[in-house]
């Protein structure tokens, strides 16, 4: 959706943000800047499907932290710190995030505006000591034992209980979205997926929203079809292995080779769609790739299939006194996940309604948006339940949906240049939860800003809140059961 | 438990049988070059779609030649689209690791002359000739990861071929690398291989992990493993389908042949492959002109007429297996 932009003064961003979150479900998406002399605040309405942008002037290259009236917006601030040089006092854990460092203290890749005054950045990154008889510290990565992306756990115990988990990212940060500002527009979606090609389809959707908006673009709904067919393929695949991965870490082998063995029909399905298993480069401002109508059998057969085999499966894993047991830990209460910004799968697990495929639109949503899972307990089994109705969620609307692909063109044409000093949003429910994508042009129509908010930054606290007082033996489960995206969040 | 075992026995055995089956027919797969002449500078659409300046095209004596690096390319397919003469088509091979970073490009002028001598690799390949440990070291964006992890699966089973995945480096043989190593990965990336023992393999898993991708010369300075250790074997893919993956390790260990260009090999089945509606073209908008006129094989033209005749959602786009009209459609090395 196109957005507009509402002056807020800095004397009333905290006031105006704790007004707006309070009322009618409405939510903080993010905050950050376009060019270092302002700070910008998306804010979500998703009772009406809108969005706001807010804008606020800095004259300095610093300003009051709101992290200590809103906490989700914690390591946003912490972004801005490492991108834009702009230090937000008063934060209560203000370190780098992204840039670690090997990096240039006085290297801000997204400023583009100069520093009023040289900060002195330090880039040294200070774990939180917990101290006191017997807590020790349990380092952790950045390199793990299994196939993972990286990123540094660092446990402090007492025992075998975790007191508290710090966690360092930064490491698989590429610099994502500057690059996405280097690039001409048309080749933007390329780099867009590539922000986490686990989540390609919606990176690729969100960016697609996005560019469409600046032009006030219209699709055929055989391309929206085409593109909430991929959403769902992708969201299939993603829980089927997110599930499968619980059931190995907990030694149920059986469930995990089967789940495994199982996603690999979903990304048949992906392959027959896009002929690309992760559905790359299916998906492009003003459509999508031509759909070959006789594949629309394969398809049917595979989810088909899909839904017979996986079947027992799920219900064995449900029915497991031990599995139900191990899953009883790590939970996250409603209020924290509220306070946190919790989205996604981690979110309907602590009981809050939100899934963006019925509040925004996007694809074909949320006229077919399936009803919103939801489970009250905040748990791994809950995070787990969540996923498993939505499997069967994702099946029902595949199977609906290939039998409605409407006839028609995929793609529309869009004019070569973007609009000049616009600015825009795509909003996506990727299988991890609420994703933008935040584009602003320039008075010349090139791309000034491209800001992405991937789920997994809103949902990396919840693992640190998780796992306090469990055992250390429960953070690969709760790590897991959390499904986080390092890349994603890294950029 | 019972009903998890009857289940598991009912399922059968779901591992592939034969390994390095041909893609399905609609896998787009990666690009292949064919001997067909290329029109050059004077078409240059692939240059120009190409994301990640995977392709030029340069003046070989009097007839253009076209050069792709498939250590650059992220398969998304605009170039084998919008290619007029057929130079271009996919690949129908997972077979595509190579030993050498020269044998990830591809030409349109035969069979490329490599040093033999460079094409052995580092190590003393025979003691890893049964079975390999190997680490994985995760640098990018999770999608090669993912299929290293469905290389592991019952469809693939990678640890038939002795491939074991291990924890830690210092029980490691062959060190697997993926994403582009930007410099927050770098030092660990080095640390890990100076933890391992000699004599160690290392393969490169992925675009990202050759050149850097969509990512190269940034300021994050994420341009591939190739700067930061040396290399053995290159697996390109945006990600590798994981039988590429298993190709890549084997080729390390000495128990599969490396991949090397020879366009001669290019069957006619292949380039009417290439014609089938497994390509039918997308027809982005800028190119939508281009693509209608210039793809007379490809069968399907879904936006070229009126909306009325495709308004019939039964499928009829012509579903071309290895049709013989198609195939001696693009006669070639003659």
């Amino acid at each position: 959706m196109r957005l507009s932009r509402i002056a807020v003064p800095m004397n009333q961003l905290v006031q105006n943000a704790k007004q707006w979150i309070d009322r009618n479900q409405r939510r903080f998406g993010m905050i950050t800047s376009i060019d270092g002399s302002q700070l910008v605040c998306v804010m979500l309405d998703p009772a009406n499907g809108t969005a706001e942008l807010w804008e606020t002037k800095l004259e300095r290259n610093s300003y009051k932290a709101i992290t200590n009236q809103l906490p989700q917006a914690h390591w946003n601030e912490r972004v801005l710190f490492d991108m834009f040089g702009i230090v937000p006092e008063g934060h209560p854990r203000l370190k780098h995030i992204l840039l670690h460092e090997q990096y240039d203290p006085s290297l801000f890749p997204l400023r583009r505006t100069a520093l009023p005054v040289q900060s002195q950045i330090d880039r040294k990154f200070n774990f939180l000591e917990v101290k006191g008889e017997g807590v020790y510290e349990i380092p952790v990565g950045p390199i793990h034992a299994g196939v993972i992306e990286p990123a540094h756990f660092r446990f402090s115990c007492l025992g075998e209980t975790i007191l508290n988990l710090e966690i360092k990212m930064g490491w698989v940060h590429r610099g994502v979205e500057k690059r996405l500002t280097e690039v001409p527009w048309r080749k933007a979606r390329y780099v867009a997926e590539a922000t986490a090609s686990d989540t390609a389809v919606a990176n690729a959707l969100a960016h697609a929203i996005a560019i469409e908006s600046l032009f006030g673009a219209e699709l055929p709904a055989r391309a929206e079809t085409l593109r909430t067919l991929a959403l769902e393929i992708e969201r299939l695949a993603m829980h089927a292995i997110d599930v499968g991965g619980m059931a190995n870490d907990v030694g149920f082998l059986g469930v995990f080779h089967n789940l495994s063995r199982l996603r690999g029909y979903a990304l048949g399905m992906a392959q027959a769609l896009s002929g690309n298993r992760f559905m790359r480069a299916f998906i492009m401002p003003g459509g999508t790739r031509e759909f070959d109508n006789a594949r629309t059998e394969k398809i049917k057969t595979l989810v088909k299939n899909m839904r017979e085999e996986i079947k027992p499966i799920l219900d064995v894993f449900e029915d497991n006194q031990t599995a139900k047991q191990r899953f009883s830990v790590a939970s996250v209460s409603k209020s924290l996940a509220t306070e946190f910004n919790l989205v996604g799968v981690s979110a309907r697990a602590c009981g809050i309604e939100y899934d963006c495929r019925r509040h925004f639109k996007h694809g074909l949503y949320p006229q077919m948006a399936p009803p919103i899972v939801v489970r009250a307990q905040g748990d791994i089994l809950a995070r787990t339940r969540v996923r498993v109705a939505e499997i069967y969620s994702s099946m029902n609307l595949i199977e609906k949906l290939i039998n409605e692909i409407p006839a028609g063109k995929t793609t529309i044409n869009l004019p070569d240049t973007l609009p000049a000093d616009e600015i825009s949003l795509g909003i996506v429910e990727a299988f991890r939860g609420e994703l933008l994508h935040l584009i602003v042009t320039d008075e010349d129509g090139n791309i000034a800003r491209y800001a992405i908010k991937d789920p997994s930054a809103n949902n990396w606290t919840a693992i640190s809140i998780a796992i306090r007082n469990n055992l250390i033996a429960d953070f690969p489960l709760a790590n897991k059961s959390l499904g986080l995206s390092y890349s994603g969040n890294d950029l | 438990m019972i009903k998890l075992l009857s289940y598991l026995i009912g399922k059968g055995v779901a591992t592939q049988r034969k390994p390095f089956p041909k893609p399905d027919a609609d896998v787009w797969g990666f690009p292949e070059v064919t001997l067909a002449p290329c029109e050059g500078a004077a078409c240059n659409k692939c240059v120009t779609e190409c994301p990640t300046e995977a392709i030029a095209i340069t003046i070989d004596g009097d007839k253009p030649l076209l050069s792709l690096d498939r250590g650059a390319c992220i398969g998304c397919g605009r170039c084998i689209e919008v290619c007029p003469t057929k130079t271009i088509v996919p690949n129908r091979t997972y077979e595509v690791a190579t030993v050498t970073r020269e044998d990830l490009i591809l030409t349109n002028s035969g069979k490329k002359k490599v040093d033999e001598a460079k094409r052995t690799p580092r190590a003393n390949l025979h003691i890893f000739k049964e079975s390999v440990h190997a680490r994985v070291v995760s640098t990018g964006c999770s999608a090669c990861d993912a299929e290293i992890g469905a290389s592991g699966n019952a469809v693939f089973d990678i640890e038939r071929f002795g491939v074991h995945v291990v924890a830690s480096p210092r029980f490691a043989d062959a060190l697997l690398i993926t994403g582009p190593v930007s410099k927050g990965m770098q030092e660990p990336l080095r640390r890990c291989y100076g933890a391992m023992a000699d004599p160690k393999l290392v393969i490169a898993i992925g675009t990202c992990a050759i050149t850097g991708g969509v990512h190269k010369n940034g300021y994050t300075e994420a341009n591939g493993a190739d700067s930061i250790i040396p290399v053995d074997v290159y697996v390109p893919g945006c990600p590798p389908h994981p039988w590429s993956i298993i190709h890549g390790v084997l080729v390390a260990m000495g128990k599969a042949k490396p991949y090397i260009h020879n366009p001669e090999t290019i069957t006619p089945e292949l380039v009417a492959v290439a014609g089938a509606s497994a390509l039918a073209p997308a027809l982005a908008p800028d190119a939508a002109a281009d693509a209608s006129e210039s793809s007379a094989a490809a069968p399907s033209e879904p936006s070229a007429t009126a909306p009325a005749p495709t308004s019939d959602p039964s499928p009829e786009l012509p579903e071309t297996e290895s049709g013989p009209e198609d195939a001696k459609s693009e006669p070639k090395s003659e």
